[in-house]
């Protein structure tokens, strides 16, 4: 009996740490709990539109990357304009579509580790523009030097996860399946 | 007798967290091969021989050329023959702490019945058994491997615990719970060993092992 009480004392616990910063559906929580598959990285993009659109001048980033309010900022007519020296408009219903499914699929609607991280990172605070400059992100590839990645022609910049991350697309970004292009040594270089 | 005992499971915690420690000195000894970065211009030549190298130099950082990207990369290795490494310390951190749990549950379900709280028939003359039962070895099991998978998760993840990110950070709670787990499971068998009489220590080995499931999950 006593262990019954603490057991679910201990769930509800994390329940708890969980709802605060999620504003998440009971219900989603509890296929979350029960849904033995792995959710470590971010929920792999599944929308056609944001695919084509988003994946042809980079990889399309994942939504669970970055919270909904980024999302907000970054897809709209104007800021797509001037989108980080690029011209990258799409038409007014694609851009719709687009927005919706970021914006529905963002960091904190997501389940997913790397997603939960960057939501709770993010929570309060101005919208983070860029996944390279989120604390966690740039933290992560803090160690790498200047040559691998601007210096690298297999890479130019931090911006092309994929290159790196060979299973990037399915959302993995275990350090486990880093590959740097033309390093293929590359751990233990900078790493501890 | 006793002593004896003792000293073999010391060894099995020791040779236990010598075999996590050996995965770690593995990926040392990759780190002594290529320390630095001169032998990385006599190891990987062949950057230095692709001509795509010699060309980048040559470009300007405006971000339309790295736009272009895809078009002028020439990685030595594609990514899809890239095959992620079996045994990383990672991966022993992940498999530890599911052996953990497994020999959790063994543990629970080769307990000798619930120790008695109320009711008590009288202690009976024999001397309580604190070892040699398959409970106890596969509790003192238990710990040893809980207390292996703490120790790899400190090696091997120490970049992902940082209190600025606050304590509702999955990684910062899989690390504070996975460990107090551990503590609670080492408790306990501590606990029971050295009583004589029966003790309820069922229920901080059980809140243990569920504060590590709990941490498995968060970060699963
Ligand atoms: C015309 C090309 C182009 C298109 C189309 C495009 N982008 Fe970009 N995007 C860029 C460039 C250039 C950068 C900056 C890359 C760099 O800094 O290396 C960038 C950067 C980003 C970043 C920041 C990455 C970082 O550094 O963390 C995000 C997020 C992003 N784009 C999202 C999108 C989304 C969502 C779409 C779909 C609507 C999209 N992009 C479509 C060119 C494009
Ligand atoms: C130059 C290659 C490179 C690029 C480009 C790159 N990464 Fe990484 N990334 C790495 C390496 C190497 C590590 C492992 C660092 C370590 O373990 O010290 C890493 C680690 C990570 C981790 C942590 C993985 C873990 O196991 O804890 C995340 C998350 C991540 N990267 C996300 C991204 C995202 C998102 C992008 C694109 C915006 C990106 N990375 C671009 C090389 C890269």
């Amino acid at each position: 009996m006593m262990q019954k009480k603490w057991k679910i004392a201990a769930i509800l616990a994390v329940a708890l740490s969980l709802s605060s910063t999620y504003a998440m559906a009971e219900e989603y929580f509890w296929l979350w709990v029960v849904n033995p598959s792995r959710q470590k990285g971010v929920k792999p993009v599944t929308d056609k539109p944001y695919q084509n659109e988003c994946g042809e001048c980079h990889f399309a980033y994942q939504p669970g990357l970055l919270p909904a309010k980024s999302w907000e900022a970054l897809l709209n007519a104007d800021a797509l304009r001037k989108h980080f020296g690029a011209n990258a408009e799409v038409d007014k219903d694609t851009l719709r579509g687009i927005h919706d499914y970021a914006v529905d699929n963002a960091a904190e609607k997501s389940f997913y580790k790397r997603a939960r991280k960057i939501a709770v990172a993010t929570e309060e605070g101005p919208a983070p523009l860029r996944i390279t400059e989120l604390r966690y992100i740039s933290r992560k590839h803090h160690d790498i030097p200047e040559k691998m990645i601007k210096g690298n022609p297999g890479v130019k910049s931090l911006s092309f996860c994929d290159k790196c991350h060979t299973q990037a697309a399915q959302g993995v970004y275990d350090a486990d399946t880093v590959n740097i292009p033309n390093y293929p040594n590359w751990d233990g270089w900078f790493s501890k | 007798m006793k002593c004896r005992v003792k000293f073999r499971n010391m060894a099995a915690g020791i040779s236990l967290a010598a075999l996590s420690g050996m995965v770690y000195a593995d990926d040392m000894a990759v780190n002594l091969i290529l320390p630095t970065d001169a032998s990385f211009y006599t190891h990987n030549f062949q950057s230095l021989k692709s001509p795509s190298y010699l060309l980048a130099a040559n470009e300007g950082e405006a971000v339309p050329d790295a736009v272009k990207g895809p078009a002028s990369v020439a990685p030595v290795i594609p990514a899809a023959e890239f095959k992620p490494p079996m045994f990383t310390g990672r991966n022993a951190h992940k498999y530890l702490g599911l052996g953990t749990i497994v020999l959790a549950g063994l543990t629970a379900a080769t307990a000798p019945g619930e120790a008695c709280e109320t009711n008590c028939p009288p202690p009976s003359s024999q001397p309580r058994q604190t070892s040699g039962t398959a409970h106890s070895r596969l509790a003192r099991a238990t710990a040893a491997m809980a207390a292996a998978t703490v120790m790899t998760g400190l090696l091997y993840h120490w970049d992902d615990f940082h209190m600025e990110d606050g304590w509702t950070d999955p990684d910062n709670l899989h690390a504070m719970l996975g460990t107090a787990g551990a503590l609670l499971m080492l408790y306990a068998v501590d606990k029971s060993a050295k009583s004589t009489v029966p003790t309820s220590h069922a229920a901080t080995a059980e809140l243990g092992a569920v504060a590590m499931v709990v941490a498995i999950k968060l970060t699963w």
